[in-house]
């Protein structure tokens, strides 16, 4: 390659600038915004500085909504994994290769919907009376009505079910392609030590694929976070406030109960220093 | 073994058909009569009708929504393009001290949390004069799709066998022409999975697009969600016949996007 061309510069300083640019006037905006009392409703604002973080810890709406989006992590993150694995290593197992492929394109269409049609699909599934999954439900009851979205202890449940219909059976197909890639010597040294099948993958393959699995969690915990749109259709943040995230609280303060643009920035700018400070430190572990 | 690998060949299937059921179950019900959806007992014998469609195909907000949503997922793709591609292939092909930041720079703007970005932009759209424009959700989107191709095309363009480009450097190319004639449609393959991918990312995006419009630049994934808000009698027919047209277009992309996760881990292989 000849070492002197304008190409990287041209090519790079242009599309970095457009990118800081729009990356960073938001994120610093908001910082502003959020030192402010800014209200939809009234063109005048001054500057408040810190009260409206300090009034989030009084906030007990504030504070469900952390528990609960903690809580969504965990569970959505968690039962992706298990779906994935779970699932990657069966078609590995149990699969032929055609069949294989028809399997990697069915589990590949969930993740494609859009999450606003993927939750309608699944309002309508779980509606207690005419749904298809509460179906077998009234069936076996003779009639009892199971209503897993309005009750405040199944609703988070029902809601991240459908976060890992959609990313569960996409990571499994990421896992099945990771399992084919692994060099065959080991797995046939540790069948030919009679190893049973799950402990060949419990011992041998999983481990060997332990870093590719971390990047897919990291990738996972950084998506989790974007579930508004599944949430805003299926509860609303409701019952109550079962199903509240951080992102719905802040909506619903900013723009549909209060209109109050600066206490939700607040919790944005929370929200963003502590998705920011976490994560840069997992990727910095996940790289080193 | 025997009856494990039955076991697993039926969870297997089972989960198979749990990933299109519930989406052939919405297809089926977009051709119902409301009668026909509000069952007890699922109906899978029923008389189609073609209502629902032409009901949603024939409403003004469903075609703004679609033309909107295809005007700015269609701009904002070009822009990544224009803007992406160029800059992945020089991160990959001129590495520099820098290349390492420039890519968890990149990363990192996908940890930005939506509402964070929403809020600030939607009040500085207000004051430019831009809330509710398209141009604004453009813009908004070019972060999204620019990063997300630069992140997926990096590897691609490093896939690119070396030789290759070096060779046509010794037949007297000029870095610009390698880059044109070689390095692209040398990594054409992977290169439109991550357009498709970009696409189909801004195409399903729903906050920004909920914070950024109110009337005029509503996409498709805003007016279905507004559908379901009308009063008391749920139109089932026709909710389901718009979810039904707002995720065709992403499946149309499942062919290349599946062919796009081979390459990726094809090449991991060697």
């Amino acid at each position: 390659m000849p070492r002197r061309s304008s190409l990287p510069v041209t090519f790079v300083v242009p599309t970095l600038l457009i990118l800081l640019v729009l990356s960073m006037v938001p994120t610093l905006y908001a910082i502003i915004i959020a030192l402010q009392n800014r209200e939809l409703s009234s063109p005048d604002y001054s500057y408040v500085w810190f009260s409206n973080f300090a009034d989030l810890f009084f906030d007990r709406r504030f504070l469900n909504a952390v528990w609960v989006s903690v809580k969504w992590e965990f569970v959505t993150v968690i039962a992706t994994m298990a779906v994935a694995i779970g699932l990657g290593v069966l078609m590995f197992e149990v699969a032929s290769p055609r069949l294989r492929n028809v399997y990697c394109l069915l589990f590949i269409i969930p993740v494609l919907l859009p999450r606003v049609s993927a939750a309608f699909v699944w309002k309508f599934a779980y509606h207690p009376l005419y749904g298809i999954a509460t179906y077998p439900y009234r069936l076996l009851t003779g009639g009892l009505i199971f209503d897993p979205l309005s009750k405040p202890s199944t609703a988070l449940f029902a809601v991240a079910s459908v976060d890992v219909w959609q990313w569960g059976l996409f990571f499994a197909v990421i896992v099945l392609k990771l399992l084919e890639t692994l060099p065959p010597q080991p797995i046939e040294a540790a069948r030919l030590d009679h190893a049973k099948r799950w402990q060949i993958h419990a011992y041998v393959t999983l481990p060997m694929l332990k870093a590719p699995l971390i990047s897919l969690m990291f990738v996972k915990m950084i998506e989790s976070l974007r579930s508004f749109d599944l949430i805003y259709v299926m509860t609303r943040g409701g019952p109550g406030v079962a199903t509240e995230t951080l992102d719905m609280y802040a909506f619903s303060q900013g723009f549909i109960e209060s209109g109050k643009v600066s206490y939700a920035s607040a919790m944005a700018v929370l929200m963003m220093i502590a998705t920011v400070i976490t994560f840069t430190m997992l990727w910095k572990r996940v790289q080193s | 073994m025997r009856p494990g690998r039955l076991i697993g060949k039926t969870v297997l299937a089972f989960a198979g058909f749990m990933a299109v059921f519930p989406l052939l179950w919405t297809a089926l019900n977009s051709l119902k009569n409301n009668v026909d959806i509000i069952t007890r007992v699922p109906r899978v014998v029923f008389t189609p009708t073609l209502a629902n469609i032409s009901y949603i195909l024939g409403r003004d907000s469903v075609m703004t929504g679609l033309y909107n949503s295809m005007v700015a997922c269609g701009v904002a793709v070009l822009i990544g393009i224009v803007l992406g591609l160029p800059a992945a292939y020089a991160v990959a092909r001129y590495p520099n001290r820098w290349a390492g930041d420039i890519q968890f720079f990149v990363l990192s703007l996908r940890f930005l949390p939506p509402v964070a970005v929403a809020i600030p932009l939607m009040v500085i759209w207000l004051q430019f004069g831009l809330y509710d424009t398209l141009a604004a959700l453009i813009v908004t989107y070019s972060l999204l799709t620019i990063s997300v191709i630069m992140w997926l095309a990096i590897p691609a363009f490093q896939a690119v066998p070396k030789e290759v480009e070096e060779a046509a450097f010794v037949d007297g190319y000029g870095a610009y022409s390698v880059f044109w004639k070689i390095a692209l449609p040398v990594a054409a393959r992977s290169l439109i999975g991550a357009v498709a991918f970009s696409f189909v990312l801004v195409w399903n995006e729903f906050l920004i697009a909920l914070m950024l419009s109110s009337s005029n630049a509503k996409t498709l994934p805003i007016v279905a969600s507004e559908l379901s808000q009308q009063g008391m009698n749920v139109p089932w027919g026709i909710l389901n016949a718009s979810v039904v047209l707002l995720s065709l277009p992403p499946l149309l992309f499942l062919g290349v996007l599946s062919g796009f996760l081979n390459s990726v881990f094809r090449q991991k292989k060697t």
